[in-house]
This record gives structure tokens, sequence and C-alpha cells, in this order.
């Protein structure tokens, strides 16, 4: 299986930079996520990768073999396009038989890979239907079964979920992925939804602004944001974020707002008046007598599972999601407490991670 | 109260939708609908010269349709015509655009150019055509003659073999960047993602044009051969200009047969009767075409 190589990569709309220099290498049989906010310049890297536009400058090695001036056709990809890329004249079976068509093999053999596909895919029944007769998420499994057959090492995704509805996605994720595991192919998968890029990636590649801020695995980027960007894009409620210094609190440093004091570990350099963002996620907090972290209950929005407060620490809002027994009214005082160890800090100028 | 009641009948009145179609009735009843009964009642008179009047014929012009060896001999006319070419104009109209649909430079140049013979009005192109088809000094003559394509000295439109395509040649070009225009419009407005799908997947060009662009042209083209075809089988101006529909009767079309009937020869009637005629076949092929290919208003 194949590895996908970026080096140095810079495209240019115009004169818009839309990447700026990017390098990396995806290993062989990984799910891969590129994840970013829109405009990022994830789909443009992957449809470098797919040979759909041209570079600007720098390499695309697919395993291990430059494939710059290499044909799509030839570069041994398969891709599923956000907008599914049918063909409306086509038939399921042609629109999934089409490559094997072009590449002459016999109508046996193209009959037994689209046989396999579509029994994997569950759309043996609509082989005989044209895409228009399909509802998205059954278009999607056409699209995918499309890719499917063509064999290739390296499987591009962009954005292949984003038209189809809340619960038809999160069961397709589970497919996805589940595919990937059995084909044991590469994959690449663009996405700005973070919960498909948490569930489905080996690792994530998290873009913004035509840069990488950060490489590494769901947990990783969960639990060590590199910066605060990425700390801010990845977890749902969003990270919390103060603005204060680090003090010395009887020798321990701690990390101190307006009405706000936080322990920080040891091992934080306890270095007095530094400015500092500290970064809390809302699962981490929880409510407690001692909590050093004193607000007003300004709502309490129960999400069945559980219950998000956001509580006004002096000028700020801060949300904090607590079980559902949590006994909470809107308008009572809180305090909140965290885990030292839980604690994100940022530096308030770089906004590089501290700890 | 009486400023109420004012402003409730107004609004009454506007939200009738008959104020706002009455100027298109009007127009229609003037131009079509008057002129279509019109043509009806006149098919069972004819105007007698002797008399100077109108007189009730029954049904003899219709009975006269099936013993006509002039409107046989039209009818073939126009039916080569309407065919030839439209078959040329679709060929040359897709090539053109799959041509010009490309970003190249100067191409946006050549797309403004080709509108230009549109605006010609298609008795002066015939005229420019008669002029360069002449046997002494015409251009399309000399070039012919030079590739060896015809004898020196021959009347290109006087010719009993060559005179239609004399004819269809001012046609063609004059109306093929028509459906280039068309077919350009119809590719810009298609999908990019099927025939990036298709780059990936490896077809050649001929193999995405043939399953992929045509098919998805298919609306397109249909509308662009119905709007073609259906002033094609009513072609009089370029016969009437370079050939009065000779020699012989090797050009003369339906439309200039009922023409010269009802103003040369002063059969109203029967004139009428042609007029119907080239009307049902226009309505009875336009709405085969319509239900076959499923074009739907």
């Amino acid at each position: 299986m194949a590895t996908v190589e970026y080096r140095n990569i810079v495209k240019n709309f115009g004169a818009v930079e839309v990447l700026r220099g990017l390098s990396f290498q995806i290993e062989p049989e990984t799910f891969t996520v590129l994840l970013g906010p829109s405009g990022c310049g994830k789909t443009t890297l992957l449809r470098l990768t797919a040979g759909l536009e041209i570079m600007t400058s720098g390499d695309v090695l697919i395993a291990g073999e430059r494939v710059n001036d290499v044909h799509p056709r030839d570069r041994d990809i398969a891709m599923v396009f956000q907008n599914y890329a049918l063909y409306p004249a086509m038939k399921v079976f042609d629109n999934i038989a089409f490559s094997l068509q072009v590449r002459k093999l016999s109508p046996d053999e193209i009959r037994r890979r689209v046989g396999e596909a579509a029994a994997t895919l569950n759309i043996t029944d609509y082989l005989d239907r044209y895409p228009k007769e399909l509802s998205g998420g059954q278009r999607q499994r056409v699209a995918m079964g499309r890719a499917m057959v063509r064999d290739a090492t390296v499987f591009l995704f962009d954005e292949p979920l984003s038209n189809l509805d809340a619960k038809l996605r999160a069961h397709m994720r589970v497919e996805i992925r589940q595919l990937h595991d059995r084909l044991g192919s590469t994959s690449i998968y663009v996405t700005h939804d973070q919960i498909e890029a948490m569930t489905m990636a080996d690792e994530i590649v998290l873009m913004h602004d035509g840069e990488i801020e950060q490489i590494g695995t769901p947990d990783e980027v969960y639990d060590r944001p590199a910066n605060r960007f990425v700390a801010d894009f990845i977890g749902t409620p969003s990270m919390n974020f103060l603005s204060g210094e680090v003090v010395a609190d009887n020798g321990s440093p701690a990390f101190r707002a307006e009405n706000v004091q936080v322990s920080l570990p040891d091992s934080v350099p306890a270095t007095s008046g530094r400015k500092i963002t500290c970064g809390l996620r809302p699962a981490d907090l929880s409510l407690s007598e001692t909590g050093s972290i004193n607000g007003k209950l300004i709502l309490a929005e129960k999400t069945g599972a559980d219950i998000h407060l956001h509580v006004a620490v002096g000028d700020r809002n801060i949300v904090a999601v607590v079980p559902r027994s949590a006994n909470v009214a809107a308008g009572q005082t809180v305090r909140l407490a965290i885990d030292p160890a839980k604690v994100h800090l940022f530096d308030a100028v770089t906004q590089h991670r501290v700890n | 109260m009486a400023v109420a009641n004012l402003t409730r009948r107004r609004s009454a009145l506007f939200d009738h939708p008959l104020p706002w179609l009455l100027p298109l009735i009007a127009i229609l009843a003037l131009l079509a609908i008057f002129p279509l009964f019109y043509s009806i009642w006149l098919s069972f008179y004819e105007w007698s010269t002797f008399n100077r009047q109108l007189e009730f014929v029954g049904w003899r012009n219709w009975a006269t349709l099936f013993d006509d060896d002039r409107l046989s001999a039209s009818l073939i006319v126009t039916f080569s015509y309407f065919a030839i070419a439209l078959s040329f104009e679709l060929v040359l109209g897709m090539g053109l655009a799959l041509l010009l649909d490309a970003d190249h430079r100067g191409f946006g140049f050549l797309r403004g150019a080709l509108t230009l013979t549109l605006v010609i009005p298609p008795a002066v192109a015939g005229m420019m055509f008669l002029l360069m088809e002449d046997a002494e000094f015409g251009v399309i003559t000399y070039v012919l003659q030079t590739i060896g394509l015809i004898d020196r000295g021959t009347p290109i439109l006087a010719t009993p073999s060559l005179a239609l395509a004399g004819v269809l040649l001012v046609e063609i070009w004059q109306w093929t960047p028509f459906m280039v225009l068309i077919f350009m419009a119809g590719l810009r407005s298609l999908p990019t993602e099927p025939f990036e799908a298709a780059l990936i997947d490896g077809a050649s060009w001929w193999m995405t044009f043939r399953r992929i662009t045509l098919p998805m042209m298919g609306k397109v083209i249909a509308i662009a051969v119905l709007i073609r075809g259906i002033d094609l089988f009513r072609v009089f101006d370029y016969v009437f200009v370079m050939t009065s529909g000779g020699p012989g009767t090797r050009t003369f079309s339906l439309s200039l047969y009922a023409w010269q009937q009802t103003f040369s020869f002063v059969k109203w009637g029967y004139g009428a009767t042609l007029s119907l005629v080239t009307l049902a076949i226009v309505l009875v092929i336009a709405n085969l075409f319509i239900w076959l290919t499923k074009v739907r208003w």
C-alpha cells in the first residue's frame, strides 16, 4: 500500500495564496482526515493529489513516485466527490462499471466486481436505476461503489457526507471507516466536521489559512492542542478561554483572572506576571463547593444526556457540561472546579501551547 | 369609508389576472387566432377573377392537394432542405461549441464574432451569397473551381443538381452560429464533477463526449432542433431571393409555393390551404418530437 507525501506544496489562485508551502507524509493504510474551516485549502490539497488542480510549486509523491505530471487516471487513486458526481445518463451499474469499461475488462469480470461492490454497499437492488431515481444516501453509496471497484491504492474523499442528514451521516461514517479497514487502502478524507474527523481518523491534519496547525491522532489534537486555534476548533461545545496571568500561589503555580483562580501542575514554570490564555474544556469542568471559579448561572441548556451551563464569570461567559442529575437553576451562584492536569495554557501573544 | 371602498375595488381589479393578460390576448387574437380562423374559412372559398369576388367552393381546395404534383415536389424540396440543413447545423454547431468552450486567448472575440451572422437579415445574406455564387465573378464558384469540385463557368444556382446545395450554403452559414450559441450555453451549465470523475476513471475524450456530455446535453439539443426545425420548414427568404424556386422546381419550397399561389396567381383559397398544410405538418412533427424527446416546456 502507498504513502502519500507532500513536499512544500504552494498553490495560488491568482493573487490568493491558498496553500502556503505544506510538507507532510501520510503513512500507508492510514485513514487521514484533512480538517479545517471553509476556505482553509483542504479541498484544494485533495484535488492536487487527484491531479484535478495544478500546483504552483512543490511535489506530490504517491508510493514514493513523483506524480506532478502524471494524468489523474494513472495515479492509482479513486475519488468520492462531495456532490457524488454520478453520470446522470448512466444506470447505477454503468456508473460503477464505467472505469472498468474504460479499461476494457471482460464483461464477466466487470459484472463480478460491480456485483461485489454492490453487495458490500447494499445497493444490488438499485443497479438498474438511474441516479435521479435514488435518495441522497443511495447516491452516496453508488459513488463509493464507483471508487471501490477501481482497486486503487489511495482513496480520496471530498466531504462525501455533507449532503446527508445527521442520522444517515452517523451511519455512513461507520460504513466508510469499516470499508477502509476492509480494503486496507490509504484514505485521505476532507471534512470541516470535527465529529467526523474525531470518529473516523487515524490521524488528523488540521489546516487553517493554507497552513497546517497540527498533525496528530484524534486524542492528541483533543488532549494537547498545539495552539489556541486547534483548541478552539476541536471539541463541542468549544473550549472556554480566559485571559489572565500566571502567579505563584504559596509556591505553586496558578492561573489568575477576574473571579477565577485555577491551580496549575507544578511542571508549569511560575513566571509571575506572564500573560496567558487559559483554556478549559466544558466537559472537564464540574460543579464543586470548593471550586475556584465563581460565577452566576445565566442559562441551563438541557440536551437530554447532560446539561450545558452558561456561567457569567466576571465579564465573560463560560460553558460547562455537567450530568443531567445536577440540581441547578438559572440565577444562582455556582462554583466550578477543574483538574489542574486538564488545563490548557496558551501564550497570550503567540497563541502557542505553553504547558 | 369611501377611500376604503375604492382601495378594495381597485385591489380587486388589479388582483385579477385578466387586465394584465389583455395586451397579450389582443396581440395573439389579432396576429395568430384571427389569421388562423380566417385561413380556415378562406380554404373553403376561392377568388373568382371573372366575378371579382370570393366564391364558396366547398372541399375543392382540400381535394386538389391530393392531386397536385407541384405540392409533392415542394414537399420533397422542403423535407430535403430541412433534413440536410439540420444535420449540418447540428454537427457543425456542436463541434464549434466544443471548440469555443475552451478558454483560450482570443476565443471570447471569436464567440462574439460568431453572432454577427445572426444580425444580418436573411434576404440580405441571400443576396450576398447570390453574388458569391455567381458563375462569372463569385468567390465561392472560384474556390470550388480551383479545388476541382465544379467545372469552369458552372452557374451553381442555375444547375439542377447544385441549386439546393447553393441555397443550403447560406442557410448553414447563417444559422450554425445560432446552434453554437445554444450549445455553448448548454455546455457551460453542465456540472463539472462528472467530467472530473471521468478524468479519474480514465475515459478518453470521445468516450467522455459520447457517454457523458451528449446525454447531459440531450434536452438542450432537443430544444435547438425544435426551434431550428420549425424555422427550416418555413424556408422562404433564401429561395425567393436566390432562385425563385428554380431551376424547375429544384428549390421550390412549400412556403414559396403557398406564396406564389396566393400572390402571383391570386388563388387565395388554395394559398390559404397550402399554408394550413404547412402548419399541420409543423405541428404534427414538432409535437411528435416533443413527445419522443420528453422536452418539458
